[in-house]
C-alpha cells in the first residue's frame, strides 16, 4: 500500500476535511460496488463490497439507451439506503449544485460528481468545499485531480472509460497520475518552490496543492481505480498500479443471468482486490468469476462516444 | 540479544497505513521520552493478512474499515478463529479502532441483515453507526483520563461511528467473562456527551456514549485517533504493550 495520506489534507486542515477524507482512507483496500436495486445492493454487501453507488442504470446500460443521463430516482436510493449498512455513494452531473443538494439531503455518504452523467454545466464543476457531504471525482491526470481536490473532492478515482469493460482507459489514467507525481517530485528536488509553481502552470492547479503531493509522493486524498474493471484480474492490476480501491459499475450485474451468478462475480472481484498480490487467490476469483462482460473496445468508441472527456 | 516484539495491523481492508505510521511515530516518541523502556526489545510494525504473519505478532491493531468487509474477508482467509486465539485464549494485547471496536465486541446491533461474524473479547454490545449516516460525522474534544492528569483533550474523529450501549454482557459462549467466570471487568474509558442532540427522541440518559473501553488486554475505540497527527492513544497503548513483554505476560518471538 502506498504512502500515508495526510490527517487533514486539502491544505484546509480543518475538522470537516479531515471527517469527508477519512470515510475515503476507510474504505482503501475495498471494492464499491454500482447497483440498481436493494437487492443488488444486498448482494454487494454480501460478497464484502465497502460501499455501494446507487444508480438507475449500469454505466453500459447509459451508454446503450443514450439521452440524458441523470441523478437517480431519490426513491430508488432510499430504499438501498434501507436495505444495507455499509456506506451508500450517488452520482450527480457534472455541475448540477441541485442534485448535489438532493443527495446530500437525502442523507447519501458520499457524492459522485460523475462524468458518467450527462453534464449539466459545461464552465463548472460543482464547489464541493461549499458541502457538509464529502465529493468523489474522476480524472484522467493529476492536473484534473487536484482541481477536483482544490474544490473540495475528498477522494478521487480514475475516470477510464465507464461501461465498456475495456481497462485500457483506467490504466492510462493511473499511470499518468503516476508520471506526473513522479515529475513534481523532481520539480521540488530540482527547482524547489519555483520548480512547483512552473509545473502547476504547466498543469493547470493549485501550487500548495501540488507542493503537498510531492511531499507525500501520492495524491493527497485516497484515489480508487473506476472504469472499465470487468474481471478479477483487471481489479487487481488496478491495485498493483497503486490505486487504493476499485469502483466496479458494469462488471458484475451487466448480463448476469441469474443472482446467484452475480453474488459470485461480486465475491470474485473482492477477493481479488483485497488478496491482489496473492496469485493462488487470483487464480480462484478468475475461475469463480467466470464469463466476464461482452464489453466494448474502447479502439471502437467514437471520440463522442467517450465519457472520459466530459469535464476538464 | 534483544527479543523482537513485532507489533500487526490487520491488513484486509481500511486505515491500516495510518496506524502503522502511528504506531512508528509513537515508537520513536517513546524511544525520546524514555529509552529505558524499550531495552533489549526490537520493535517492529507490520501488515497482517494470514494466520501465519499473525502468529509473528505480540500485539495486534484492527484498524477501522468496513466492518462487515472485514469479516466477510476475515472469514474467507480463514483468518477468524486465529484471531479468537489470539485475543480470547492467547490474551496478548489487542486495539480495535471503529470497525475494529465492532469486530472486537461480543454483540453487535444494527448489522446487516442476516448480522455478522465478529471476534469478540470485550463483553459489551456495540451499535454500529450510532450516529447515522456519514452527514452526521463529526470531530470533538475529548477528555481522556487514561493519558493522565491535565492533558489537552484529544480531537477524537468520529465516522459513521459505533457505540458500546451495553457493558459486561453475559455473552453466549466465548465471552470472557464465561470463560472461567471470573475476566476482568470492562472498564469505560471514554464518554462522548455531545451526542444527546443527535439521538432519536427519548432515546437520551444524560450519560452519554460509551466510545472508550478495555477489558483486560483487549481496547477498544469508537473514533479513530489514526486519522490524526496526535500520537498520545497510540504512545499509551504500545507502553501497555511493552511493559506486558517486560513483566513476561507475553509471548515474545525469538525467546
Amino acid at each position: 500500500m502506498a504512502a500515508n495520506l495526510h490527517p487533514a489534507t486539502n491544505g484546509t486542515g480543518n475538522d470537516d476535511f479531515t471527517v469527508k477524507a477519512g470515510l475515503a482512507q476507510m474504505l482503501k483496500g475495498g471494492v464499491i460496488m454500482d447497483v440498481t436495486t436493494a437487492a443488488e445492493a444486498r448482494i454487494a454487501e454480501e460478497a464484502g463490497a465497502v460501499a455501494v453507488m446507487a444508480l438507475e442504470r449500469i454505466p453500459s446500460d447509459i451508454r446503450k439507451m443514450g439521452g440524458v443521463a441523470r441523478m437517480s430516482n431519490p426513491e430508488m436510493i432510499q430504499e438501498i439506503q434501507k436495505a444495507v449498512t455499509i456506506p451508500v455513494m450517488a452520482k450527480a452531473r457534472i455541475g448540477h449544485v441541485v442534485e448535489c443538494q438532493i443527495l446530500e439531503a437525502l442523507g447519501v455518504d458520499y457524492v459522485d460528481e460523475s462524468e458518467v452523467l450527462t453534464p449539466a454545466d459545461d464552465q463548472f464543476h460543482v464547489l464541493k468545499s461549499d458541502f457538509k457531504i464529502p465529493f468523489v471525482c474522476g480524472c484522467r491526470n493529476l492536473g484534473e485531480a487536484l482541481r477536483r481536490i482544490k474544490e473540495g473532492a475528498a477522494m478521487i478515482r480514475t475516470k477510464g472509460e465507464a461501461g465498456t469493460g475495456d481497462i485500457v482507459e483506467a490504466v492510462k489514467h493511473i499511470r499518468t497520475v503516476n508520471a506526473e507525481i513522479a515529475r513534481a517530485k523532481a520539480a521540488l528536488v530540482a527547482g524547489g518552490d519555483l520548480g512547483i509553481a512552473a509545473l502547476a502552470r504547466e498543469i493547470g492547479c493549485d501550487t500548495a496543492l501540488l507542493k503537498q503531493t510531492a511531499e507525500l509522493g501520492r495524491l493527497p486524498v485516497v484515489n480508487f481505480a473506476a472504469g472499465g474493471v470487468a474481471t478479477p484480474a483487471d481489479a487487481a492490476l488496478m491495485m498493483h498500479l497503486g490505486c487504493d480501491g476499485v469502483f466496479v459499475g458494469s462488471g458484475i450485474f451487466k448480463d448476469a443471468e441469474t443472482p446467484e451468478v452475480a453474488a459470485k462475480r461480486a465475491r470474485a472481484i473482492v477477493k481479488a482486490t483485497t488478496q491482489y498480490t496473492d496469485k493462488q487467490a487470483l487464480i480462484e476469483a478468475s475461475i469463480e468469476h467466470g464469463v466476464a462482460m461482452k464489453g466494448i473496445s474502447n479502439a471502437d468508441l467514437k471520440p463522442e462516444e467517450k465519457m472520459s472527456g466530459r469535464g476538464w | 540479544m534483544p527479543q523482537n516484539l513485532t507489533v500487526g495491523v490487520l491488513a484486509l481492508q481500511g486505515g491500516v497505513v495510518e496506524h502503522l505510521n502511528l504506531l512508528r511515530k509513537a515508537a520513536a516518541h517513546i524511544q525520546s521520552s524514555s529509552p529505558e523502556s524499550l531495552e533489549g526489545l526490537e520493535l517492529a510494525f507490520t501488515e497482517v493478512r494470514t494466520t501465519a504473519q499473525l502468529t509473528q505478532c505480540s500485539a495486534l491493531i484492527i484498524p477501522g474499515g468496513e466492518s462487515t468487509t472485514m469479516a466477510i474477508v476475515a472469514r474467507r482467509l480463514g483468518l477468524l478463529d486465529p484471531l479468537r486465539e489470539f485475543v480470547k485464549v492467547q490474551h496478548k494485547p489487542v486495539w480495535g479502532t471503529c470497525a475494529g471496536l465492532v469486530m472486537l465486541a461480543e454483540q453487535a446491533s444494527a448489522t446487516k441483515q442476516g448480522g455478522q461474524e465478529l471476534v469478540g473479547g470485550l463483553d459489551v454490545k456495540v451499535l454500529r453507526n450510532r450516529y447515522g449516516t456519514q452527514m452526521q460525522s463529526f470531530v470533538a474534544g475529548l477528555d481522556l483520563g487514561f493519558l493522565g492528569q491535565g492533558e489537552e483533550p484529544f480531537r477524537a474523529v468520529f465516522i459513521r461511528a459505533p457505540i458500546v450501549e451495553e457493558v459486561n454482557i453475559a455473552a453466549e459462549g466465548g465471552g470472557c467473562l464465561e470463560q472461567g467466570g471470573k475476566g476482568p471487568p470492562v472498564e469505560v474509558l471514554a464518554v462522548y456527551h455531545g451526542g444527546e442532540g443527535q439521538k432519536q427522541a427519548g432515546e437520551g440518559n444524560g450519560k452519554g456514549d460509551i466510545v472508550a473501553v478495555r477489558q483486560g488486554n483487549v481496547f477498544g475505540t469508537s473514533f479513530h485517533p489514526e486519522l490524526t497527527n496526535d500520537v498520545r492513544i497510540h504512545v499509551w497503548w504500545l507502553r501497555q504493550v511493552l511493559d506486558a513483554a517486560r513483566h513476561g505476560k507475553l509471548v515474545v518471538n525469538g525467546v
